[in-house]
């Protein structure tokens, strides 16, 4: 057991851990937040991303050890005094989601996606870089969607009409 | 119905009710659930696909550190744990009645939660150990040892129907549970007899699995003071969870609680019960603390339900003008160690014919044990692979004799005159406009200017394919649904038994209330999935959702109006017959008075505190058949093999649509399933060893967002005359046809080199293989001819 502290969502939280515990079990079991999701153990699905200091991680291969000194963002941090972040809010306008599960993964890949990405954002552009956030539910169409919605919106020109 | 006249809330693409919380990270899964005191649970499965069990010996891992119990098949059977009730026969009246051999009943073999005697299946549980963590249970697991004796096995669909294949079970001769015979024999045979053309083939639909993102989780808690146990799990229907769990554990169902709030997919793979569900409940009975269990992506893989797995020979006659004659097909499903459903056969069975005029058909349809995780209805049950089997055939026909492969279909169509009807092997068609759907799909797909772009993508050294597929399918699914409707204060609450797992019933459900009611939509609320809430209710599978609920939340409004105007009648002291129910509001031409929903039920809580309330329930066997036309454009490099997908467009006659944006949204997935089949998914089972090889999303090729396109989806409305609303079912849809689409546009992007037998998936290794295969036997043959 060691201690680990990280900043979580804004909030300062430390705790005496296991030192094989992963940083999104410290997420779900010792501070509760459970948007954060586990759909397989093998990195490949994208339910458990997270930004750790502002980069999108896949929280289920990262030790929370690893996370010592971080900052942390989940989903639940994402809305600013309780208002939603644009890309939120496109999934709901564009019917991004529907069982919900991925969700929270899909749109911390995007937002920061739309915060990174340094050219212009195409469907293809897009579908290329989420490729590492499975979703069984949409097909992807209303996603891809939703993303580039967001873009505009919170970078007006940064979609091009074609690929 | 007045409210078809005025439709407000019916046919919006109003933005969904479930959102809020779900792009928020508060959604409710199961595994987000943990209660006091809880201990884990992991199971110890089966590395061999058939086994005898000798022994198990739990004392090294009993005495590790932090474990709580180990537990056999021969301990549950001790505590008089039960075998899980399945009942896989479809029981509406409009199912094709399955059997046995010679019309005896169908033997399913025994589902307990631990089996004593044999492990039928790589992945079967054998034994639970429970622990203070997941961690230490998972290290316990290891050392508990179990003498295992290896038996022969079969997996393979058609090896495992041979009468000498390996015995699953000792209460048959063979593997077959199931052997009927429908449809006209003789007529069959007489019209094949005097048939211009026989076009024969046979069509192998491989097994996948449905891969819902969310692991399937379980928490069980039994309350010693009660008596009662209590189940989280994520289900397709929390009722029927609820009442074979009953059984299992030997309580009345009272006494089994099942809640299941958001579930993060399920597409059938969550219908039936799972013997984790039970084995927690017990272990949580005999620990006496709550007992939590989530399977890994790997145990997911290996044994959530899975889907298809049939093999069909398809045999059609045509006359001398290309009408069909007659159809024989015989399926044989591969049911798994056990058979837990018969609905994907069933399903198929009843729609061979397809969307065309065959005057009579024969089928066999068989179901043979295997040594596999059981098989399940899975996304559009049945329908892909009938679709596929009968719209690949058509191709074939038409390759063969010469037709145009639309124009063989439009000489064969049912015309809407023909509705309702009844097709060879019985099933009724309710209603659809066939030709309609073709007609409008070939022009939103651009089917006219197909050959310039095929000459375009030659000009990029692409191999341009086009897949064409009409498809019928059919909802049936549980014939009883209940709903009650509440009138709170300000909202109105309906409880109903249906489980979505992302279909959005709160907002659709919600949007068919609101217009009934003639309340705003935002003020109704729709309750699901807590037995101690939902008293009864049908779950949700086939299609049947949106159609049940609506029926029964109309038949439980009109109730409630009736209710209400007894109310008002007081309150204005007339006659309830002069009372008048318009737009929400009650009144009378007596007197210039009204009442809305929420001041009668004001009225009704101050006499009674049930206050303004309804009861209803529905019993609906008739059968929809949605239906439609699917095109694809893919791009195919013949130097590698590999395949883009660039034009997708279905057009899908769902009756009447509720709420278009969710609709699509089904459509979408629905495709991506489909398409998944046919060009990547497959649960391969090692030949020589029997070992499952899909065990990560490193080796299950999953629809990912870059290799597929955005679709081109319509709805088509034909309403059904068979339900108030006129409903069908959107979403399997986009299954349906997608296989036999994708195939058909490998299969024209390949024409040159000939016919080409690829099974699906069609992967870039089997498109280049077959190229180059082609390639060579065309440069041997100018050889031969050179030196001849």
């Amino acid at each position: 057991m060691r201690m680990v502290s990280l900043t979580v969502n804004g909030a300062a939280v430390s705790r005496e851990v296991e030192d094989c515990m992963l940083l999104v079990e410290f997420l779900r079991e010792e501070l509760g937040l459970t948007g954060t999701h586990v759909g397989c153990d093998t990195t490949q699905c994208g339910c458990c991303v997270v930004h750790l200091d502002g980069v999108s991680a896949k929280s289920c291969t990262v030790l929370v050890l690893q996370a010592e000194g971080a900052e942390v963002t989940t989903i639940e941090g994402l809305a600013r005094d309780g208002e939603l972040h644009p890309l939120q809010r496109a999934f709901r306008e564009h019917h991004g989601l529907q069982c919900g599960f991925c969700t929270p993964g899909q749109i911390m890949a995007g937002a920061e996606l739309i915060e990174t990405y340094p050219g212009r954002l195409d469907e293809h552009a897009v579908r290329e870089e989420m490729e590492g956030n499975l979703c069984r539910c949409t097909g992807y169409h209303n996603i891809v969607k939703a993303i580039l919605a967001a873009a505009e919106e919170m970078k007006p020109g940064m979609v091009s009409e074609q690929r | 119905m007045d409210v078809l006249k005025s439709l407000r809330a019916i046919g919006q693409p109003l933005r969904r009710k479930e959102d809020q919380r779900l792009i928020t990270g508060r959604g409710r899964f199961t595994d987000d659930f943990s209660l006091a005191g809880q201990a884990w649970a992991v199971m110890l499965r089966s590395p061999h696909p058939h086994a005898a069990i000798r022994g198990i010996d739990g004392s090294a891992a009993l005495a590790m550190p932090g474990v709580l119990g180990v537990f056999s098949g021969a301990d549950a059977l001790a505590d008089g744990l039960g075998e899980i009730p399945h009942n896989p026969v479809p029981s509406t009246r409009f199912d094709v009645k399955l059997t046995g051999r010679g019309g005896t009943p169908v033997y399913i073999g025994e589902h307990l939660l631990l089996p004593v005697d044999r492990a039928r299946y790589v992945g079967e549980p054998v034994a639970m150990v429970v622990a203070e963590t997941r961690q230490l249970a998972l290290t316990a697991a290891e050392a508990v040892m179990v003498d295992f004796e290896p038996l022969p096995w079969v997996a393979e669909t058609a090896a495992s129907a041979e009468p000498d294949a390996p015995r699953l079970w000792d209460a048959l001769a063979d593997n077959i549970l199931v052997d009927a015979t429908f449809g006209d024999v003789a007529g069959t045979d007489a019209a094949f007899g005097a048939a211009a053309h026989v076009v024969t083939m046979t069509a192998r639909i491989g097994r996948v699995t449905g891969v819902p993102m969310e692991p399937r989780a379980a928490i069980g808690e039994f309350d010693a003071q009660t008596g009662r146990y209590t189940l989280y799990a994520g289900s397709g229907g929390a009722v029927r969870q609820k009442h074979e769990l009953a059984k299992v554990l030997g309580v009345e169902p009272a006494r089994v609680r099942v809640i299941s709030h958001d579930v993060g997919g399920n597409f059938g793979t969550r219908n039936r019960a799972y013997v984790e569900f039970g084995l927690v409940m017990w272990a949580s009975r005999r620990l006496g603390r709550p007992v939590k269990f989530r399977a890994d992506r790997s145990e997911s893989f290996l044994t959530d339900y899975q889907g298809r797995d049939l093999i069909s020979e398809v045999s059609l006659a045509l006359d001398a003008e290309g009408k069909f004659l007659a159809l024989r097909a015989s399926n044989l499903s591969n049911v798994g160690a056990r058979c837990v459903s018969l609905s994907p056969l069933s399903k198929g069975s009843g729609l061979i014919t397809g969307s065309y005029d065959i005057p009579v058909a024969t089928l066999r349809s068989r179901a043979t044990f295997s040594n596999t995780m059981p098989t399940q209805a899975y996304r559009s049950s049945g329908r892909p692979e009938v679709t596929f089997t009968i719209e690949r055939l058509i191709d074939k026909a038409a390759h063969e004799l010469g037709y145009d492969r639309l124009d063989l279909r439009r000489r064969n169509l049912i015309a809407p005159s023909q509705m309702p009807y009844t097709n060879a092997v019985g099933s009724q068609y309710d209603s659809g406009e066939y030709e309609k759907n073709m007609d409008r799909l070939l022009e939103i797909g651009d089917w006219a200017g197909i050959e310039a772009r095929r000459r375009e993508a030659r000009s990029r050294g692409k191999l341009l394919g086009v897949g064409f597929a009409n498809y019928v399918e059919s909802s049936i699914g549980s014939p009883k649904e209940r709903a009650d409707v509440i009138v709170r204060q300000n909202t109105v609450e309906i409880v109903i038994g249906t489980q979505p797992a992302g279909q959005g019933h709160e907002t659709s459900f919600a949007q068919v209330a609101a217009d009934l009611l003639g309340v705003p939509f935002e003020q109704v609320n729709i309750t699901l999935g807590d037995t101690d809430v939902v008293s009864a209710g049908g779950g949700t599978h086939s299609g049947r959702s949106m159609r049940h609920a609506s029926t029964v939340i109309a038949l439980a409004v009109s109730d409630l109006i009736d209710k209400a105007k007894v109310l008002a009648a007081d309150a204005f002291h007339v006659a309830p017959q002069l009372v008048e129910f318009e737009e929400g509001v009650f009144g009378t031409p007596a007197t210039n008075r009204s009442l809305d929903w929420f001041e009668l039920a004001a009225q009704a809580r101050a006499k009674d505190p049930a206050g303004l309330r309804v009861r209803r329930d529905n019993e609906m066997h008739t059968p929809v058949f949605p239906n439609g036309s699917c095109m694809c454009e893919i791009e195919i490099d013949p130097e590698t093999g590999g395949l883009e997908i660039i034009r997708y467009s279905t057009v899908d006659d769902v009756g009447r649509c509720i709420n278009p944006m969710i609709v699509h949204g089904q459509t979408h997935g629905g495709i991506a399933q489909g398409v998944g089949q046919a060009l990547w998914e497959s649960f391969v089972i090692d030949p020589d060893s029997g070992q499952p090889l899909a065990g990560s999303f490193t080796d299950y090729a999953m629809p990912r967002s870059d290799n597929l396109p955005s679709f081109n989806a319509e709805i088509a409305e034909v309403i059904s005359p068979t339900n108030p609303f006129g409903i069908k079912a959107g979403g399997e849809g986009g299954t349906t046809p997608a296989l036999a689409v994708i195939m058909s546009a490998v299969e024209d992007a390949l024409a040159e080199y000939g016919p080409i037998d690829i099974d699906m998936p069609a992967t870039p290794l089997k498109i280049w293989t077959a190229i180059q295969t082609a390639r060579e036997a065309a440069e041997e043959t100018a050889k031969s001819e050179l030196v001849a």
